[in-house]
């Protein structure tokens, strides 16, 4: 199972392990109480964007927000390994 | 250099820039330069619906029992929403068109633009439920002051734009002296305008909704108002979709993916593109202000929403580039993201209206063995 570890503003946010069970990294972030923004859940609006710092994720569908290289939507993925990201 | 409804010159799309190029000809999809603006027409085209297929009935009674000051908060957002998208309905069709170079790019501003006079008709449908005779609330729009200091701000970014390629269009570059005020029409400037047109688009499309959006979800929240909120569930999804193009647009100009001149404007232009942004999450607020002057709703109070649109506008400015200024790291209303789920917009729950069993759901494989319960 893939380490998730999350930062906000420098400092640790929580850490916790990706079920396989879960639909995407989003869904893995609620589960584990991060309260972050989202809108569509289906990669086309970008409110859930944020950084990431290390690894990389897989995407279930094709993103229609803009992404920039080192930033990844969480709502329309799954980490592809551990990985961590910084929230806005 | 005159807009013509079918350019004959023999255009590569593919080299063109997605404003001030060469007037479109073929309408093709085949190939495109930026295929994003295709995968939105079809989604938006997927989003499709008709503000007749909400029942509002129910509405009117929890509209009757409103205390006063929920109903001015209510009907003036309704007011402000129907300012925002008969600009919208036309606008983008009005001012970008005639300037735009791409096949894909032009469908896109048309499927935009038309997806906008719906939430127009929207208003209407909502409207006419709750009173016999809804005229004096549209009146009130070209009269109300709080909601024209709003209009001019978003329009004269568009007016601006709009007169100086009319000029540019029909005279050229140089000189033009009309109603004794001088203009001087040039390419740079022409795309500093739009610049700033599309900035002020993006902005109005990333926080201006959202007061009004926050009000209409907070009266969903207690359970009163619900077809109201389900209209505007629809109309929050399409405006996101919208607010996604706009996006594009800028952070392509921006990232070097389009016109290099763009670029260089989105360069030299950033800080004043900067204060359209936070001019219009300064007058969003002001709007709160105004809309809870008699008193406030529950759930909801001035500081609470105003703190919300600090949090997105963050969010909405990191999007296109530009630094956050607003110190909320949190988000201030979190039950609003679930109005926002695109899949929760089910006015039935019918797969019909689930998005995503509508793209691509025609199954064209058909094998022999498809017949074998039949028999002639």
């Amino acid at each position: 199972m893939a380490k998730v570890n999350v930062i906000q503003s420098e400092k640790s946010l929580a850490k916790f392990e990706f079920q396989d069970s879960e639909a995407s990294l989003l869904d893995s972030l609620q589960h584990n109480g991060v309260e972050m923004l989202y809108h569509c859940r289906e990669g086309f609006c970008g409110a859930c964007r944020c950084k990431i710092k290390s690894g990389s994720v897989t995407y279930l569908n094709e993103p229609l927000a803009f992404v920039r290289k080192g930033e990844i939507l969480t709502c329309c993925s799954k980490p592809a390994g551990d990985i961590e990201i910084e929230l806005l | 250099m005159r807009y013509t409804t079918f350019n004959q010159h023999d255009v590569n799309p593919l080299e063109q820039p997605m404003f001030f190029g060469e007037t479109v000809n073929v309408a093709r999809y085949d190939q495109q330069r930026h295929s994003i603006f295709e995968k939105l027409i079809e989604k938006q085209l997927s989003f499709f619906w008709r503000p007749e297929e909400i029942d509002v009935s129910r509405d009117r009674a929890d509209f009757q029992s409103m205390t006063e000051s929920e109903k001015h908060i209510f009907i003036s957002n309704l007011k402000y929403q129907t300012l925002l998208d008969s600009i919208q309905g036309r606008s983008p069709n009005v001012a970008l068109l005639p300037i735009t170079s791409l096949p894909e790019l032009e469908t896109w501003i048309e499927t935009w633009s038309f997806s906008e006079t719906i939430h127009s008709r929207s208003y209407t449908h909502i409207l006419r439920n709750l009173f016999n005779d809804p005229s004096p609330i549209f009146d009130d729009i070209v009269r109300n002051e709080e909601i024209l200091k709003r209009a001019s701000d978003i329009s004269q970014y568009y007016d601006d734009l709009i007169f100086h390629t009319q000029l540019f269009q029909t005279l050229g570059e140089g000189k033009h002296t009309i109603e004794g005020v001088e203009y001087t029409v040039t390419m740079r400037e022409l795309k500093k305008k739009l610049y700033l047109a599309v900035n002020s688009i993006n902005a109005l499309e990333a926080i201006r909704f959202y007061v009004s959006f926050a009000c209409t979800f907070a009266f969903a929240e207690r359970e009163i108002m619900e077809g109201n909120s389900k209209i505007i569930r629809l109309i929050a999804r399409d405006e996101n979709l919208h607010l996604t193009s706009t996006q594009h647009i800028i952070n392509l100009w921006a990232d070097g993916q389009d016109d290099p001149e763009m670029q260089e404007i989105s360069m030299e232009c950033f800080a004043e593109a900067q204060e359209i942004f936070l001019k219009a999450v300064e007058q969003e607020k002001e709007w709160a202000t105004y809309l809870f002057k008699d008193g406030s709703m529950i759930g909801l109070n001035e500081e609470i929403l105003c703190q919300y649109v600090e949090y997105i506008a963050n969010h909405r400015m990191a999007a296109i580039g530009m630094p956050t200024m607003f110190d909320v790291k949190s988000n201030p209303l979190p039950w609003m993201n679930k109005y926002l789920e695109s899949d929760n917009v089910q006015v039935a729950p019918q797969e019909a209206e689930i998005s995503s069993y509508l793209v691509g759901q025609i199954d064209s494989e058909v094998n022999a063995a498809a017949f074998d319960g039949f028999e002639l």
